[in-house]
């Protein structure tokens, strides 16, 4: 049996008398690319800092290669890139500098480190900027300096913490279209997100965490096939339903997630004839009338609905 | 006007938030105000500072000079040593007492004749430190009644003022006639003088009744002695004011400037940093290490580059050893850098800590007398300065420049500087967190 790259085993973190994270267990295998998905809140980031070695678990154990992190020096921690979720950088200084410093903490010095400099701004499309202060990028250039520091010393497993928090779509693909590349050179991704379509793009496996929980760990196609057969459907009605009508879609059976965003219904049915019936006929009772109607196939989204009986953006 | 409410409310309600920053807007400029109205109100009164710490060296051991050193003894505006002379210019010399006053041999013998004759007047040695003048003008000034009033009680006796009389007749007899004055007239005045004085059972005929000493603008008398000033530095030194001021403004911008390090730590910290620095194969202590070398670093530029400029503009010289100056400098700037690191560490936001560490410095510089000599301080707040680490690094400076003393006086100042950074750095290493 191949010895996994990274294990996390039933891994608990508490923060005084809330639970983040409660028994997380899963493995990543060499060349795997891996997304978290949950919404906010839901124990990403604190796991993410638990494999890193940021926290220490109050259970459990993170595995590297077989055994556990040996303290915060352990030079294993050096197969770990880390992008977190905030731009850790320093913005009085250069690109050229903040990868200087970052590089040299990772042992990296002379022409090696200045090669290792050159390729990650290569990479992250910052060469020509790289005398440039920081503190003049926009929020896309400093997200894309900020995933090129992880990368300075060559780690095998990349840890993503929501690395396009705050950027606009441009500067997003540009940061899928580095993480796909670094996906072709065999990196190994462990990717935070609660936006589904960067999970669909960039990962194989999706793992969906809520209130710290592992809900399910599978491959996309493993996960929409639990929802096989299924159905969405989205009304617009002409008033927001009242509790009593959304109770009743609730109760119908066929009908397995209900969301409401003020007179947006959006319902996963076992069967699109059967359910569709169904929740026209309890909008008849409700006296409101269907302004728009859409129906199709589960998406990732419905899956994280269906699992969890909420929305990913629910937060 | 609605918007304008809207504003308002959200500022008092955001700075009303903040309850550390909201004492420290009243505790400092209160604790500042106090302190600095507590020294001004003290700098005219002497005995409020526990007396003017006064060396007295009584070379003559005569009633005379036994009586002054009694008198200065009981005056609240003195708190007087009695010792011999080197001990006294060791002591003046190392800035441990800033006046010391040598009554000469001969004192007691020739004081009430100085009154009347030049010649004889004694010669008392000022021994002074030149950073303290003000205290040498304030002894100077009430030595003068002290030595009347020890006299009174002394020195004008019968027999004295008899011997005194007799003298004047010896030398109206040694001098030659002279047809500008009644040679005759005046000498019988005298002896009948001397009859008058010789029938006094009192021995201390002009000194009335309850009085215990000779009152202040009573005496019309010109001074029975003279002084001789000296100001003690060792060897070729002179006293630079500039060395001290340098000293003070260095040191307490140094260790402001150390805020703004530890709120920009405390800045990487919320920003991320921190969770990047702690996915490295880093430790805790090497990152604490290496902070507190390139703090110490700036401090120690920035204290060179004050120093430097004292040099060339004004002249301050370093007087005293080289190595100990290098030293002081040294363990100053190692102070700072922890005592920045240690603020870092008990800080939690970097708001909060800098409230916090201005009144903290401020009050550090200020007690440690880098704003103010500490000898002008009440004398409880002169004994607490020796718990602040800021005293002696002004101590080992000034030491070190303008007293011209040699590496060993540097030894104290940089030992207690070390055992503070030690103390900082345990503050440190306990309390400093990775995470907010």
């Amino acid at each position: 049996m191949v010895t996994p790259l990274l294990k996390a085993h039933h891994l608990v973190k508490r923060f005084g008398s809330r639970t983040a994270v409660e028994g997380v267990s899963f493995t990543l295998q060499r060349g795997e690319s891996v997304g978290l998905l949950g919404p906010n809140g839901a124990g990403k980031s604190t796991t993410i800092g638990l494999l890193a070695g940021l926290l220490v678990p109050d259970e459990g154990e993170v595995q590297l290669e077989g055994s556990p992190i040996a303290g915060e020096t352990d030079p294993r921690k050096r197969k770990l890139g880390l992008v977190p979720q905030e731009l850790a950088l320093y913005e009085e200084l250069t690109a050229r500098r903040n990868l200087e410093f970052f590089g040299s903490l990772q042992g990296l010095i002379g022409a090696k480190l200045h090669r290792a400099i050159n390729e990650a701004l290569q990479l992250v499309g910052l060469a020509d900027r790289a005398g440039d202060l920081v503190k003049q990028f926009s929020g896309g250039m400093k997200r894309r300096l900020n995933l090129s520091v992880a990368l300075l010393h060559d780690p095998e497993l990349l840890l993503l913490d929501e690395p396009t928090v705050g950027v606009d779509p441009q500067s997003r693909n540009a940061i899928f279209d580095n993480i796909e590349q670094l996906r072709q050179r065999g990196k190994t991704i462990l990717y935070t997100t609660h936006y589904m379509e960067e999970v669909e793009r960039l990962c194989d496996r999706v793992i969906i965490v809520d209130h710290g929980r592992i809900v399910a760990d599978d491959t996309l196609v493993g996960l929409k096939r639990r929802l096989a057969g299924t159905g969405r459907l989205t009304l617009d009605l002409s008033a927001a339903p009242e509790e009593s009508t959304l109770q009743a879609f609730r109760n119908r059976s066929g009908i397995t997630g209900v969301e409401v965003r003020e007179t947006r219904v959006t319902m996963t049915v076992e069967d699109l004839t059967v359910g569709l019936a169904a929740v026209l006929e309890e909008v008849n009772r409700s006296g409101l009338r269907v302004r728009a109607l859409e129906s199709g196939q589960a998406s990732l989204e419905d899956v994280f609905l269906d699992l969890t009986g909420r929305s990913l953006r629910d937060g | 006007m609605n918007q304008l409410l809207a504003l308002f409310r959200l500022d008092l309600r955001l700075f009303f938030q903040d309850r550390r920053s909201l004492v420290l807007l009243f505790l400092v400029p209160i604790g500042i105000a106090s302190f600095m109205g507590t020294l001004t109100s003290n700098l005219g009164k002497p005995s409020d500072r526990g007396g003017i710490g006064l060396i007295v060296v009584d070379q003559d051991r005569s009633d005379l000079s036994a009586g002054l050193v009694s008198a200065l003894g009981k005056d609240a505006n003195f708190q007087v040593l009695e010792t011999n002379e080197t001990v006294a210019r060791q002591w003046v010399l190392s800035g441990r007492r800033p006046v010391a006053l040598v009554v000469p041999e001969g004192f007691g013998a020739n004081a009430l004749f100085g009154l009347f004759n030049t010649n004889r007047k004694p010669v008392i040695t000022v021994l002074f430190d030149p950073s303290r003048s003000m205290e040498r003008q304030m002894v100077e000034g009430l030595l003068v009644p002290k030595v009347f009033q020890a006299l009174a009680e002394n020195a004008l006796t019968v027999e004295s003022l008899r011997s005194l009389v007799r003298e004047g007749v010896a030398r109206i007899e040694a001098t030659p006639p002279d047809p500008s004055w009644d040679q005759t007239t005046v000498r019988k005045l005298m002896d009948q003088t001397d009859t008058w004085l010789a029938e006094q059972t009192n021995s201390r005929p002009f000194q009335r009744e309850g009085s215990t000493s000779a009152a202040e603008g009573e005496i019309g008398l010109p001074l029975p002695y003279t002084t001789r000033v000296e100001a003690l530095v060792k060897g070729e030194a002179a006293y630079n004011a500039y060395a001290h001021s340098f000293a003070g403004m260095g040191v307490q911008f140094v260790l402001m400037a150390m805020i703004d390090l530890a709120v920009g730590l405390l800045r990487d910290r919320e920003s991320g940093v921190f969770r990047r620095l702690r996915s490295l194969p880093l430790s805790r202590t090497t990152l604490l290490a290496g902070k507190a070398v390139a703090w110490a670093a700036i401090a120690l530029i920035s204290l060179v580059g004050c120093f430097a400029f004292a040099m060339l503009v004004f002249g301050v010289r370093v007087q005293g050893s080289w190595v100990g100056f290098v030293g002081v400098l040294l363990a100053t700037s190692f102070l700072a850098s922890t005592l920045g690191l240690a603020l870092a560490a008990v800080g939690r936001t970097p708001a909060g800590t800098r409230g916090f560490a201005i009144g903290f410095i401020l009050l550090m510089v200020m007690v440690g007398g880098a704003w103010f000599p500490s000898f002008v301080f009440p004398k409880w707040l002169q004994t607490v300065s020796l718990a602040v680490p800021t005293r002696w690094a002004m101590d080992g400076l000034n030491a070190m420049t303008w007293r011209g003393l040699g590496w060993e006086a540097a030894l104290p100042s940089m030992g207690v500087l070390l055992a503070f950074s030690a103390l900082f750095a345990a503050i440190t290493w306990k309390w400093f967190k990775w995470e907010a």
